[in-house]
């Protein structure tokens, strides 16, 4: 909403507060002044007269011009085409500050120049508002303009300043610069007097105009008929007005319109009479045709589309345009008025397929009070007959109704001083009331307010106290905690959880990652573990965010390929998020590594990503959260050997439930995501986790007694899994009914020359201790005696020397 | 005795002399042992008169020991040079760099959100979650912003079908919470999560962000309340030098609403380029619970009121560390995310 100082003006008496003063109340008021625009700039003008104008001798486009300034008579060089003995000029005096810059005295191609000549756009006039004319020379003024006028832009009603005033959506009634003058002189405590035109509509004799609508989306239509008006040249205020808003002056009868628009917010449309084939207008919809609208463009209506008729062919696009056929012009004789209300969903509909976002279809998309069709249809017959001789009117016709009905309700201080935790007196809340023009009256204990037409936002007491904190000011407000019976905050199982996981893997070196919820059709065919069928979006902004995603990995390796096409090869990524699919919802860890995880090269240490890296920090993260390596089982996997190598993967089992899929990329995957083949992954699903108790630290004594530890080496075939081995060892470590062996650790596994093809040697270690006694050697050689022979039967291991 | 005496004087000097181990270890045998020349003198004590013979044996002893504790002396001597010079060939080029175990990171945004969590954990709030992919009725409806109302421009939304939307806001979980605690009292939650809006993402739009809100219901919960919360919240988070300002503003969910604005943490409210010369920044969308809110959820707004406040976790991230464009949060450049090794 823009408006001007002087535009608030006409309604209070502000000249003793700057802009700057007004704009930062309103703001603190609620309605944020988004921006202050001059709308001409400078110091030392002067208006001159232009006594004699000659060629410069040194040049084919500048003059040498002696101008009367009033005191005195100056010699200014001045280069714009259409300067001219005799006219009235705005000179910028020397010393005069203008936006581009500081006027000298100077000597122009030896000549002397003592000021400037000045066109409009070198004051800062927004080139947008002026005519080519205006654009392109010197400005022109009146044959009367008073020379030695030292206020040009005053004169010119240029000396005013524009608020750009952002409203949120409960005030769009600010629109209206009536309701906006009722808001700033609210906020600023001035007395508001608006422009009184009640029943101006109210004459005319009966005609033959008939209104109707065969939509409800058109609740009310008012039309009139005015069979004289004068076209001519608006009144210099109403130009002056309409150059503030924004708008172009065309003449006055179409100016009317659209200054009865900006005061009111009800637009109005002014169809010529004789244009129209009959006096006969329906709104109507299902009008599926090419219809060409005042701009000229030709537009495809469709069956939602409302649009003025008359005959049953379209005569406007309601609520935002309307067409070239019935436009205002220099031969119109008289004038059809339309004010009407037009559902704010359907021109917003229509305006944005046809993206056509006019002064008209704004306002009706915000929504228009109630009683501004009747206002605005008062105020522009008042204007026509002052400034267009409107003659010979019909009376109004009216289709529908407003459905208005006067809000009024009681409203309690004690409550509001509650709700706000202040102690406002009767007296002063009384006084906010009155500025709101709310008309506070008492009523036993409470207060009656009655809520202006255009305030359709104040329904109830919250209403009430919102606009008597925001009057007097949010400085006011105390500042206090809740009293209230103590609460226990805490963690759910779940936050835990996700906490504990953070914790570890940033410990353990890798980064958190986050990467977005909606993706391409393509990650979600490359989902891990997808849930059903993917959710897609009605309308996605672009087909890489048209589905949620239902698995975290590709995503991640995005994330991933990003990196590496930086040369960044060491990389530990993880990310918590949610997954989605069409009945189902689970939230997931995921971890893409890549590279040396930690490392010092001249050490040569390293620790470098592959199976067995993700493999143990999945053992070890579980392992910290409680859950036995008994419990966490990792299987062939048989689940999806699309995106994993099937060879270096596996599944990975809590309990009895799948809890993801770990392992290196399969290097098909790699290459369509641009990571390298080593890349090594894991998706794991946290809803498992959650649903499997983990186990209670419990402290197990100490022994007291000595661990012995044996190494052995065998040769098995290149098949036999090493789990296998260690199950079949920890079978047998009984002795005297007590399980003795506390570990079993693989130092070795090696294939090649010295062993034969197809084999592998594998040497471990096996750790014996009891919590009873300290363990004699043969009972030890006993046990490890019964282990051998079992792995020899077990695994067919064969002994190494 | 003379003899003694020789001996003596020749053992010490010996030892004195000895440069290593084991030349030291001949002269303990040569000495203290059986066959050296102080066992020599001693063979000849029988040749001497009784009545000398005690004196004579404690001259020999008292040789023995003073060439004992030499030894001795010597050998830790030895020990001692022996280990400075092992020490010495041990010497390392301290300057090497060591072995640094790389700790990885929390995102930020995790950082800022666990931040704010857990500092309403410490006032008795709990922290609830919601769907992301909601129903409109807990998105829009419940939070007061009916079919067709203007504000839901405000927010563009991607929907899923008629029903079904990504959440605009967690505002939608705020809903949820109500609606399962009424009408019990009081309600103390924290509310974090992903939301989604149609918007082209470029330095400061983002179409996923993360927001995080607050919503306390009680008896006699007040606007004043709200600010005593939000200042304590502002304090924590920028510093206690902090103070907040509201300005009006509109939320459907929230009558009266508020913005809020943080002084700024960078120049302590003087202006600059972060608050854009206002001392100010705006932080923070807040307000009391909407009577029709609560009511909607089944609570009874004549006998209750509440305070809601919502904040956006990338805008206080972006703010605490300067970053300067809001893609850098999903982008996951290691470089990036490597920035927040340290603590605060």
């Amino acid at each position: 909403m823009n408006i001007s100082k002087k535009w608030l003006s006409q309604y209070m008496d502000i000249e003793d507060l700057t802009i700057e003063e007004i704009a930062d109340r309103i703001t603190a008021a609620g309605s944020e002044v988004e921006g202050i625009f001059r709308m001409s700039e400078g110091s030392h003008l002067v208006i001159g007269e232009v006594l004699s104008c000659e060629a410069h001798p040194d040049s084919d486009h500048l003059h040498i011009c002696q101008v009367n300034v009033g005191s005195t008579v100056e010699q200014i060089v001045c280069g714009a085409p259409n300067v001219a003995s005799g006219q009235k000029v705005i000179v910028a005096r020397v010393g005069a500050r203008l936006p581009g810059g500081e006027i000298k005295a100077s000597v122009i191609r030896s000549q002397p120049s003592n000021g400037m000549i000045c066109s409009l756009v070198e004051l800062g006039v927004d080139p947008h508002s002026l005519s080519e004319e205006s654009k392109n020379g010197i400005e022109v003024l009146d044959e009367d303009a008073p020379v030695g006028c030292e206020d040009p832009l005053g004169y010119l009603g240029l000396d005013d300043a524009v608020m750009d005033v952002g409203l949120t959506p409960n005030r769009n009634d600010c629109m209206a610069a009536w309701a906006m003058a009722k808001e700033a002189g609210a906020v600023l405590n001035r007395k508001v007097t608006l422009p009184s035109c009640d029943e101006a509509a109210d004459t005319g004799v009966k005609g033959r105009l008939k209104v109707a609508s065969t939509t409800d989306k058109c609740p009310l239509f008012l039309g009139k008929v005015i069979n004289s008006v004068t076209i001519k040249e608006s009144p210099r205020w109403m130009r002056k007005l309409l150059h503030a808003a924004g708008m172009k002056s065309i003449n006055n009868v179409v100016d009317i319109s659209n200054i009865v628009m900006l005061e009111t917010g009800q637009p109005l449309h002014f169809y010529d009479i004789d244009a129209l084939p009959a006096q006969e207008i329906t709104v109507k919809d299902h009008m599926t045709e090419v219809y060409t609208a005042l701009d000229g463009v030709d537009y495809q209506l469709e069956k939602d589309d409302l649009v003025i008729t008359s005959e049953g062919k379209p005569i406007g696009i309601a609520g935002i345009m309307g067409g070239n056929d019935s436009k205002i012009e220099d031969t119109t004789r008289g004038i059809i008025i339309e004010a009407a209300v037009f559902h704010h969903v359907s021109i917003r509909n229509t305006a944005r397929r046809l993206n056509l976002g006019t002064d008209a279809s704004i306002r009706y998309q915000k929504g228009i009070e109630p009683l501004a069709t009747f206002k605005a249809m008062d105020r522009a017959v008042q204007l026509l007959i002052e400034y267009a001789d409107a003659k010979d009117m019909e009376e109004t016709v009216q289709y529908g109704t407003n459905n208005y009905e006067p809000v009024s309700f009681t409203i309690d201080l004690t409550n509001i001083n509650t709700l706000l935790g202040t102690d406002f007196e009767e007296g002063e809340v009384m006084d906010v009331l009155q500025r709101l023009d709310l008309q506070p009256v008492k009523k036993g204990e409470a207060i009656q307010v009655v809520i202006p037409s255009y305030r359709t936002d104040l329904m109830m007491e919250a209403d009430i106290a919102e606009e008597i904190i925001r009057i007097i000011g949010y400085d006011r407000l105390p500042s206090t905690m809740p009293t209230m019976p103590a609460t226990v905050g805490a963690l759910d199982p779940r936050q835990q959880l996700r906490r504990k996981l953070r914790t570890t893997l940033t410990a353990l070196g890798y980064h958190e990652a986050e990467t977005y919820t909606l993706v391409s059709e393509r990650l979600i065919h490359d989902g891990v573990m997808p849930l059903d069928d993917a959710i897609s979006l009605a309308s996605p902004m672009s087909e890489d965010r048209r589905f949620v995603r239902s698995s975290i990995l590709p995503s991640l390796l995005e994330s991933a390929a990003y990196n590496q096409a930086r040369s960044i090869k060491d990389l530990a990524l993880f990310e918590i998020s949610n997954v989605y699919g069409k009945s189902a919802v689970e939230e997931r860890l995921a971890v893409v590594m890549n590279g040396d995880i930690q490392k010092s090269r001249w050490q040569k240490l390293a620790l470098t990503a592959d199976f067995y890296t993700v493999k143990g920090l999945v053992e070890s993260l579980f392992a910290h959260l409680g859950y036995d390596k008994k419990r966490i089982l990792f299987k062939e996997n048989t689940l999806d050997t699309v995106h994993f190598h099937p060879y270096q993967s596996a599944v990975v089992y809590l309990g009895k439930d799948v809890l993801g899929i770990i392992g290196k990329i399969h290097p098909q995957m790699a290459k369509e995501y641009s990571v390298t083949k080593e890349t090594v992954m894991a998706e794991l699903r946290l809803d498992v986790v959650l649903k499997n108790k983990a186990a209670k630290v419990k402290f197990k004594p100490l022994s007291k007694y000595p661990a012995i530890t044996r190494d052995l080496a065998f040769v098995v075939e290149e098949n036999v899994q090493v789990q296998q081995i260690a199950d079949s060892i920890e079978r047998h470590g009984k002795l005297d009914k007590e399980h003795i062996i506390t570990d079993v650790e693989v130092f070795d596994v090696y294939t090649g020359e010295h062993v034969e093809k197809g084999k592998k040697s594998i040497a471990l270690s096996i750790t014996f201790q009891s919590a009873q006694r300290t363990l004699k050697d043969d009972e030890i050689n006993e046990v490890h005696q019964v282990i051998l022979s079992a792995l020899e039967k077990d695994v067919h291991a064969v002994l190494r020397g | 005795m003379e003899k003694l005496e020789m001996i003596q004087q020749e053992g010490l000097s010996k030892i004195h002399a000895c440069a290593n181990a084991s030349e030291l270890q001949q002269l303990r045998v040569l000495y203290l042992g059986k066959k050296g020349p102080v066992q020599e003198v001693m063979k000849t004590m029988k040749d001497l008169p009784a009545e000398e013979r005690p004196a004579f044996g404690q001259q020999v002893n008292a040789v023995k020991s003073l060439l004992a504790e030499a030894i001795e002396k010597k050998r830790a001597e030895l020990e001692q040079k022996e280990m400075l010079e092992k020490m010495e060939e041990e010497k390392i080029d301290i300057t090497l760099s060591g072995y640094r175990p790389s700790l990885g990171t929390l995102h930020p945004l995790t950082v800022v959100q666990q931040e704010i969590e857990d500092l309403f954990i410490g006032l008795g709030y709990t922290i609830a979650e919601g769907p992301e992919v909601e129903l409109d009725l807990y998105n829009f409806e419940r939070a007061n912003i009916p079919q067709d109302h203007p504000a839901r421009d405000m927010q563009d939304t991607f929907y899923i079908n008629a029903e079904e939307l990504l959440r605009t806001h967690t505002t939608a979980i705020q809903t949820r919470q109500l609606e399962a605690y009424a009408p019990k009292l009081p309600v103390k939650v924290i509310c974090p999560g992903k939301v989604y809006r149609r918007d082209d993402d470029d330095a400061t739009h983002s179409h996923q962000f993360t927001q995080i809100e607050g919503l306390v219901v009680g008896e006699h919960i007040t606007m004043s309340d709200l600010k005593g919360t939000l200042e304590f919240m502002a304090k924590k988070m920028f510093g206690e030098a902090r103070e907040i300002r509201f300005r009006p503003s509109y939320f459907q969910f929230t009558e009266p609403s508020v913005e809020v604005d943080v002084s700024c943490h960078i120049c302590n409210g003087k202006g600059c380029s972060v608050c854009k010369g206002t001392g100010w920044i705006e932080i923070l969308g807040s307000g009391m619970v909407h009577p029709n809110v609560l009511k909607m959820a089944g609570y009874d707004p004549e006998k209750c009121s509440g305070f809601a406040f919502g904040v956006g976790i990338e805008r206080v991230a972006m703010l605490k560390y300067g970053i300067d464009d809001i893609r850098h949060f999903y982008t996951n450049d290691i470089r990036f995310l490597k920035t927040f090794t340290r603590f605060e």
